[in-house]
């Protein structure tokens, strides 16, 4: 148990010390770029004024709000402070809502998204590969490039593939949105209905390129496992091939576990700009909508939210694998 | 002198390689080893012993195939039998196999005891937990392994502790052959010493009826086995008993290899040591004739072309049997070698090869 | 090395990658010489035209040469081609109010139709429950009908010197004119886009372009994970710990946020084809770090690498010599790798409006980003985007090929 404990402690310092870093870069990137960002920023509201006073004027007030006028120091301790409170600003797109209200409503929709998406698209991937390990010969000439043509397809590409072919021109899936546009988000059972018909296609498109992708790793790890000397040795002392393709199922998956939590952070990229496409109203089509309005706070606020869930699930899987590996155990010992 | 427990035939496998080549890595191989007997198996890497001590499972799967011959345990050939009846009645219960990398040949996840029940129970045999339990136990003790080990996983040992966790599972089952593939090569002298030991324990237990040690170490061979055979390029060259292959070796290959290693006895230190000139030839073409033919300094005209058997000794010259007692004359007469050169050139060869290089040594330690 | 280069090129999956990327190179390269112009160049005064042939309409008439020629289906043809869907749809809802069963009646074939109609249609037959509009519909689609079916000329009027319109030329019904005589052609293959721009031409453009993102970002990512790896796997100790926890703080961190990040702060106007490629570079050299540090700590100890230390070699000199070529196929696997993703990652970029700005170049993603902002996909124009998806699967499908292809030279376990 005392490995454990040792490797729990670890990683939990570990994730600590990367989210001071995640906020600190998301404090300090913005602001390191040459040009005054609230300049930016209020040249684009000031666009349509004719008067040289109103817009120094804006941009006078956008400086204090943002506290640019500060020095850098006393800049992250009001960001701290303010993100301790749970305030990332208020939007300028939806002036005068407060960003993490808009958040709060799309973070919901990601993650109902992704996250069953990655793990669906991870786990069918993962028993594919294997398969495809296995029984080698005609199954593995045509998965292996299947998977390397559908992992190399961006996930927008299919996302809009998966679209024109089921929601245009089968017309059994809608084509945008997370639910029907008349209606109001609530528990009844038309909305329900209305949110699962607007899920699948998104869901697919994700997990399909999810599956791609995990297949090629997990076939490669169980290459390298069934040729490794405890199968043989297993083999010659009359175990069944059954026993041993689970031995192998089970050794190849964990390090698939860790790729995992490495690989969540990539992943996710593909799939906020596939929600773009079925304008899903999920953190994608927010920080799509912050960028085209130049909305810096709602920006911000999305990709600490997004760093914040990657870091947390990442985070996760590492625990669990310390778990179900005796060999995290092993390693912390010596 | 007691019963065969193996008996190995014209046994003849091959790899089928990926470019769909035939590589025959055990050609016609036939041997004997008897109840409480131990057979050392000694050649160069790449010349067929580690894919003889596959064959000799019965138990074959790509890129290894079976082509013929017979595999007699206890009487029983276990060529005929399929597959599954192979691996339910055969491995692990009659032959048991210790692999060459004993340090990865445990499932690194799974607790030991659990594999060791895993083997248990794929010989379908009806032993509660409990029992298997106290049956590793016990196996463990003879091997001095604590039984905290069986609760462990394999990541979590030493490596002396694994080769002899390794060898308890193989013995779990009493096998009546053992079969080690370079048991001992990634462990020091010591615990080499110690590990082939217990080995002999198992044996003289009666755990394990027979062994058959296979390494490109001669000297542990002279030690620890009963009878030597030197292989290359997938056949029989020589085999005799340990002392008479270490001291007395015939073929000229098996004469090579010994100069060409130390062997820790009086008499053999003050002699320079001599590699093999040459590299073993391609198994996917063997030459016609005698496949040492290339590398032989003895060989003549007749060597390259006509294939050469294996043949007895006491067949061949028996003017030339020598021994003191009646069991050293039995051993001579059983002694074969695979080779057409006459004996008495080789020997009267070997004789003054010995000499110049005892002189050559001298002059070296003199400088 | 020969050895090495003689099995690669014996990989069939190596070698079909290689072929399918350098036929996309060749082509970004050819292609321009074909066709002169601008890729930017608005050609088209409209939205997403077909993929077809254009014909000049003013030099079809103008055209002297005329040639005659009777085709028997030219006036179903003609009138398949004017008759809107409503007309047929309305066609239809007057045939079934006159009892016809609806299986008889079929929209696509316009010959079976025209039948039908005219054998069954009367005008003087009134509904009662057909609305006047409807009727009145119907009334108008067969006089359009009876109209398209007339064989008339049409008459080319020009104006005469007191401005009134003179007769100048007559086009008849069965006159064709060749169309290697006409003045103007433009061959769109794959029609034009949002902004009227050729399409094919923008898109072999974009191709060169992206991949020129992709290498300059590969080679970016490559050189940087490759000097970060060196260092760290070779001296070990505080170097490495303060290289891998950057590391490992970067694979965590989720580069695309980063990518956003950056890219948002540069700002429209400054994002280059160049800058973008740079930034995704600087971002996505985690990978590379980490396996070519893996490589090195089992290099670091080998008898040569300690020879040549104790010989005195200079750090440099160890590791071009005695270690780069130990992990080079890794390095052109990653480099591979990064290339691919640095393609990917610019049109995911461009995909949110991130890409490089819209006025210099094309680029695969930002084409992709404009076909979605003008709903390319919902009017059907296809056009306009699936070409790109396909040739951006196309670029990754060859280069990861390619990188299979050398995975199972370099390890043979993998083989099949």
């Amino acid at each position: 148990m005392k490995g454990y404990k040792k490797y729990f402690g670890k990683k939990a310092l570990w994730f600590f010390i990367t989210l001071v870093c995640a906020v600190i870069l998301n404090f300090i990137l913005p602001r390191l770029m040459p040009g005054d960002p609230v300049a930016a920023i209020t040249a684009r509201i000031a666009g349509g004024m004719t008067s040289a006073t109103a817009a120094q004027q804006i941009y006078q007030e956008y400086a204090e709000k943002f506290g640019t006028n500060q020095p850098m120091i006393v800049q992250f301790f009001t960001y701290i402070k303010n993100l301790l409170r749970g305030d990332l600003g208020l939007s300028f797109t939806q002036y005068p809502r407060p960003v993490s209200d808009i958040l709060k409503s799309s973070v919901i929709w990601t993650v109902c998204l992704q996250l069953p998406a990655i793990l669906t698209g991870w786990i069918i991937g993962n028993v594919l590969g294997a398969l495809a390990a296995y029984i080698r010969k005609g199954f593995d000439k045509v998965l292996l490039p299947l998977s390397l043509l559908i992992s190399g397809l961006p996930a927008f590409g299919l996302a809009i593939i998966l679209l024109v072919v089921f929601g245009v021109n089968l017309k059994i899936a809608p084509i945008s949105g997370g639910y029907a546009q008349n209606l109001i988000p609530s528990f009844t059972p038309t909305f329900i209905k209305s949110v699962i018909g607007h899920y699948w296609l998104p869901f697919f498109s994700i997990v399909i390129i999810a599956i791609g992708g995990q297949a090629i790793g997990m076939r490669s790890m169980s290459i390298y496992e069934l040729n490794s000397d405890y199968v043989k040795y297993s083999r010659f002392l009359g175990i069944k091939d059954r026993k041993i393709v689970g031995y192998v199922f089970r050794n190849a998956m964990l390090p698939q576990i860790t790729g995992l939590a490495l690989s969540i952070g990539t992943m996710i990229g593909g799939a906020l700009v596939a929600e773009v496409i079925f304008n899903y109203p999920g953190l994608g089509s927010t920080i799509l909508r912050g960028i085209t309005g130049s909305d810096y706070p709602m920006i911000s606020g999305s990709t600490l939210i997004i760093t914040l869930m990657v870091l947390a699930a990442s985070f996760i899987i590492d625990i669990v694998y310390g778990f179900i590996d005796p060999r995290v155990k092993a390693a912390q010992i010596e | 002198m007691g019963k065969a427990i193996l008996e190995v035939r014209d046994l003849t496998t091959k790899y089928i390689t990926r470019f769909k080549e035939d590589v025959y890595a055990v050609d016609h191989v036939s041997f004997t080893v008897d109840e409480g007997r131990t057979l050392g198996i000694a050649g160069e890497s790449g010349c067929g012993k580690s894919t003889l001590a596959l064959s000799l499972m019965g138990y074959y799967f790509s890129p290894l195939y079976y082509t013929g011959g017979q595999i007699l345990v206890d009487g029983r050939d276990i060529t005929n039998m399929s597959p599954d009846e192979v691996r339910k009645n055969v491995l692990g219960t009659e032959v048991a196999y210790i692999p060459q990398a004993a340090m990865n040949a445990l499932n690194p996840t799974a607790k030991i005891i659990r594999f060791i029940e895993d083997v248990i129970h794929a010989h379908d045999l009806k032993m509660s937990k409990k029992d298997i339990y106290d049956l590793a136990r016990e196996r463990f003790e003879i091997l001095n392994l604590p039984s905290d080990v069986l609760q462990k996983h394999a990541v979590e040992l030493s490596g002396g502790m694994k080769q002899r966790t390794v060898i308890a599972i193989s013995t779990i089952l009493s096998p009546k052959v053992l079969i080690a593939d370079e048991p001992s090569s990634a462990l020091d002298v010591s615990s080499q010493k110690l590990v082939i030991k217990m080995m002999y324990d198992l044996m003289r237990m009666g755990y394990i009826k027979s062994m058959i040690f296979i390494t490109h170490e001669l000297p542990l061979l002279y030690n620890v086995t009963d009878n030597i055979m030197v292989m290359y390029a997938g056949q029989i060259v020589e085999s005799g008993t340990a002392k008479q292959m270490v001291f007395d070796p015939v073929h000229p290959y098996s004469k090579g290899l010994m100069n060409s290693i130390i062997v820790p006895e009086e008499g053999t230190r003050d002699v320079k040591l001599t590699a093999i000139p040459g590299t073993p030839p391609n198994l996917k073409n063997p030459p016609q004739g005698c496949r040492f033919a290339e590398r032989c300094k003895y060989a003549q005209h007749l060597c390259h072309t006509s294939f050469v058997t294996m043949r007895r000794f006491g067949e061949v010259d028996p003017g030339l049997l020598g021994g003191e007692d009646e069991g050293d004359a039995v051993a001579e007469r059983n002694r074969a070698y695979r080779c057409i050169v006459p004996i008495h050139e080789l020997k009267a060869a070997y004789a003054e090869e010995d000499a110049a290089r005892r002189r050559d040594k001298e002059a070296v330690s003199y400088e | 090395m020969k050895n090495t280069l003689r099995q690669i090129t014996q990989s069939p999956k190596f070698m079909i990658g290689f072929c399918l990327i350098l036929v996309l190179i060749l082509t970004t390269l050819i292609y321009p010489l074909f066709s002169p112009g601008s890729p930017l160049e608005m050609i088209g005064l409209g939205t997403f035209f077909r993929p077809g042939t254009y014909v000049s309409v003013y030099d079809s008439v103008t055209t002297d040469k005329r040639y005659t020629i009777n085709l028997t289906d030219a006036a179903e043809k003609r009138v398949a081609s004017k008759l809107a869907s409503e007309d047929k749809e309305v066609m239809k809802t007057w045939l079934l109010e006159f009892g016809i069963a609806e299986e008889e009646i079929d929209l696509e074939d316009t010959e079976a139709l025209l039948d039908l109609w005219f054998n069954t249609y009367d005008e003087s037959i009134r509904f009662d429950n057909m609305t006047t509009a409807v009727r009145k519909h119907v009334q108008r689609t067969d006089a359009k009908l009876d109209g398209l079916l007339e064989h008339q000329d049409i008459i080319v009027a020009d104006s005469a010197a007191d401005g009134s319109l003179v007769e100048g030329s007559l086009i008849k019904g069965n006159e064709y004119i060749n169309v290697a005589e006409i003045a103007n052609v433009r061959v769109l293959p794959l029609g034009t886009d949002n902004f009227g721009r050729d399409m094919l031409k923008e898109m072999i453009s974009a191709l060169g372009v992206s991949l020129m993102i992709g290498l300059i970002a590969g080679a970016i990512a490559t050189f940087i994970g490759l000097a970060l790896g060196l260092l760290s796997g070779y001296l070990g100790g505080v170097v490495d710990d303060i290289i891998m926890f950057v590391t490992n703080l970067f694979t965590v961190i989720p580069s695309f946020v980063l990518l956003i990040l950056i890219s948002f702060s540069i700002g429209q106007s400054d994002r280059g084809a160049t800058t973008v490629a740079i930034v995704i570079g600087l971002t996505s050299w985690v990978w590379t770090t980490r396996s070519v540090r893996a490589q090195v700590t089992s290099l670091r100890n080998r008898d040569h690498v300690n020879l040549s230390k104790l010989s005195g070699h200079s750090l440099i000199r160890i590791l071009v010599t005695d270690i780069l070529p130990y992990i080079a196929s890794y390095v052109i696997m990653a480099f591979i790798l990064q290339i691919c993703s640095g393609i990917l990652a610019e049109a995911q970029l461009s995909m949110l409006g991130l890409g490089p700005k819209t006025t210099s170049v094309p680029t695969l993603g930002l084409m992709m980003f404009w076909a979605m902002a003008y709903t390319a996909h919902l009017n059907g124009a296809w056009w306009a985007y699936f070409p790109l998806v396909i040739l951006i699967a196309c670029i990754s499908f060859s280069l990861n090929l390619m990188n299979t292809g050398l995975d199972q030279v370099f390890n043979p376990q993998l083989r099949d």
